[in-house]
């Protein structure tokens, strides 16, 4: 039976109201929530001009392009795997893409639309080696993570391909033209940015393929026997993370004038490190797009904030490992909290 | 209309070179329950899986009804009326009782943008089956299965097997890990099922727990039945126990 912490004789509309209020401050949002506002106070405190619209504009022109990688990273880990490959999926998309318009082969459309194939095909090959031949998604990423990167090296032969010829074109304008609302500017990514979440939280809270991701990763089994096909959610989870590391790659290109084979290294642990401290759990089941938009914003404002209080850049990572750290001993402590009252 | 609901016929399981399954032909009849027994490794589990979709039987085949049926995949046994309920596995801990009453039969409402889901019909079900079932009617339906009892999740998952009107419910060791009273109440689910009109396979290591609720008891020995109409009435349960262990039960 459950503990209902409820007065068998009591009168009942006077109970509910602060029950209300203990469930909204239990969703898992909360705790990313506040460390957020802390987060924000403090720098602007420290230093007023972090919260002035040049930084506020500078901060995301990034976060949103790493962002847009973190949003569906959080469906497929909800779905209870991992993609290692984003990083280089993010470097290689660029170099393709620029590859393909500058060789004269074809036009910039022709080419986005040929690099988010490639890119699907990459999520495909995940997704088969996950699904079909039963290997860990860590390992098997792990695999393509390398791949990828070293095809890049190689198309490229290391080195930066150009991009200043996007000038003007329509479609660089739609994925990374510049807009000033009054002092802010902001890139077109953060449109994008804004619309993928949206649509990924309705698809995860309000759809029926988002009951199925949930219980990919909670219960397997479980989502089996119920006629769950949990093989093809995972697949379709691997393609859209891989085609949205790809556009984000893209858009940073652009928005650069950058396109070097290198670039992304890394991104894959930031981006997980984004998820998890938006209380996504790393074992699958449990997640929201809303925790994940604030686990980017908490990593990248920090960022920028320790750089502007004049902690050395290169100490980033320290606190990005605290701050991991503490998140999964609070996720660990909420969860044995819920056990015992269950 | 056939004597039976479910009939399997010349069941043959291979896993590689392996032989779970010999040439089992066993029936479930119309609002009956039936115990299934063995050892372990007697090829029970093998069986339902096989009558549940999730693996294939080598050879043999399945009638619903007297009319063959082709069960390939789960969701055909649940689109066939068959509603397995696994042990560890009938639900997912982190979804609320709502979303896994509805888990693979999402009812999908009018306005159909990826599929939205219609969460009025799912909220207001979900509260008239909590109702039904009696033990947890406390139980707003918003809450994660893992903040309820061994008892209660089982109530759930039959619940559900209810609610979908499936034909035949198939038990796996329900009363596991679950304390005196809790157990009373779940075989007292599955005897209400049989009454108002499902057919049920139970599975259960505790042979008092069989005892005390099934109609006819169906005994597995090394991938073949050894015994297929034991009456639990007229049987004692020492009986069934050397049926189960067989005559080579003496050697190490």
């Amino acid at each position: 039976m459950l503990k209902l912490v409820k007065a068998e004789a009591g009168s009942p509309p006077p109970v509910r109201r602060p029950s209300r209020l203990l469930r909204l401050l239990s969703r898992p949002e909360v705790g990313p929530l506040i460390l957020l506002v802390l987060e924000l106070s403090a720098f602007g405190t420290i230093r007023p001009l972090y919260l002035s619209p040049f930084n506020i504009s500078n901060v995301l022109d990034f976060t949103v392009e790493l962002g847009l990688i973190a949003l569906p990273t959080t469906l497929l880990m909800i779905a209870g795997e991992f993609d290692l490959s984003v990083g280089s999926v993010f470097g290689f998309s660029a170099v393709l893409m620029w590859t393909l318009f500058n060789s004269g082969a074809t036009s910039l459309g022709l080419a986005f639309v040929i690099t988010l194939a490639v890119a699907g095909g990459i999520g495909l090959i995940n997704g088969w080696f996950v699904t079909q031949v039963r290997v860990s998604s860590f390992l098997v990423t792990l695999g393509t993570l390398l791949v990828v990167r070293g095809a890049a090296l190689y198309l490229t032969q290391g080195f930066p391909q150009r991009t200043w010829s996007a000038a003007g074109s329509r479609l660089a304008a739609v994925l990374a033209g510049e807009i000033h609302i009054g002092r802010f500017h902001v890139y077109m990514s953060l449109f994008w940015f804004i619309v993928a979440a949206i649509v990924l939280h309705y698809v995860l809270a309000e759809t029926k393929a988002g009951n199925w991701i949930q219980a990919a990763g909670g219960n397997p089994g479980s989502a089996l026997a119920r006629g769950v096909n949990v093989g093809r959610t995972k697949m379709v989870l691997f393609v859209l993370t891989a085609m949205l590391a790809a556009a984000s790659g893209i858009t940073s290109s652009i928005r650069t004038s950058a396109a070097n084979p290198n670039s992304g290294t890394g991104y894959e642990l930031e981006v997980i490190a984004m998820v998890v401290i938006g209380g996504t759990a790393l074992t699958g089941g449990r997640g929201t797009i809303i925790g994940t938009v604030l686990g980017i914003f908490i990593l990248r404002s920090m960022h920028s904030g320790l750089v502007m209080i004049g902690v050395p850049g290169l100490a980033y990572e320290i606190f990005v490992g605290a701050i991991i750290l503490a998140m999964v001993a609070l996720q660990a402590w909420l969860d044995r909290r819920q056990q015992a009252e269950g | 209309m056939a004597e039976e609901l479910v009939r399997m016929e010349h069941i043959s399981k291979f896993y590689g070179r392996v032989q779970a399954l010999r040439d089992i032909t066993v029936g479930v009849r119309y609002q009956e329950i039936v115990g299934l027994l063995g050892d372990n490794g007697a090829g029970k589990s093998t069986l339902i899986k096989i009558l549940s979709g999730v693996v294939q039987a080598t050879s043999g085949e399945i009638f619903l009804h007297g009319r063959k049926a082709d069960i390939r995949t789960t969701a055909d046994a649940i689109a066939s009326g068959i509603e397995t309920i696994y042990q560890d596995s009938a639900l997912v801990p982190q979804l609320s009782i709502t979303r896994n009453l509805f888990l693979g039969r999402e009812p999908i409402k009018g306005f159909r943008l990826f599929n939205r889901m219609d969460h009025a019909l799912m909220d207001q079900a979900a509260r008239a089956l909590l109702l039904k079932v009696g033990v947890t009617k406390d139980i707003p339906p918003a809450t994660a299965i893992s903040a309820l009892s061994g008892g209660e999740r089982q109530a759930v998952a039959i619940a559900r097997a209810l609610y979908f009107d499936s034909e035949l419910i198939i038990l796996d060791e329900p009363t596991n890990n679950l304390g005196v009273a809790e157990t009373r109440s779940v075989l007292n689910f599955v005897r209400n099922a049989r009454d108002s009109g499902h057919s049920c396979i139970l599975i259960a290591h505790n042979i008092h727990h069989v005892f005390q609720v099934v109609d006819r008891i169906v005994v597995l020995r090394h991938g073949t039945v050894v015994a297929d109409d034991i009456d639990p009435r007229k049987t004692s349960i020492e009986e069934v126990e050397r049926i189960i262990t067989g005559p080579d039960a003496a050697e190490p």
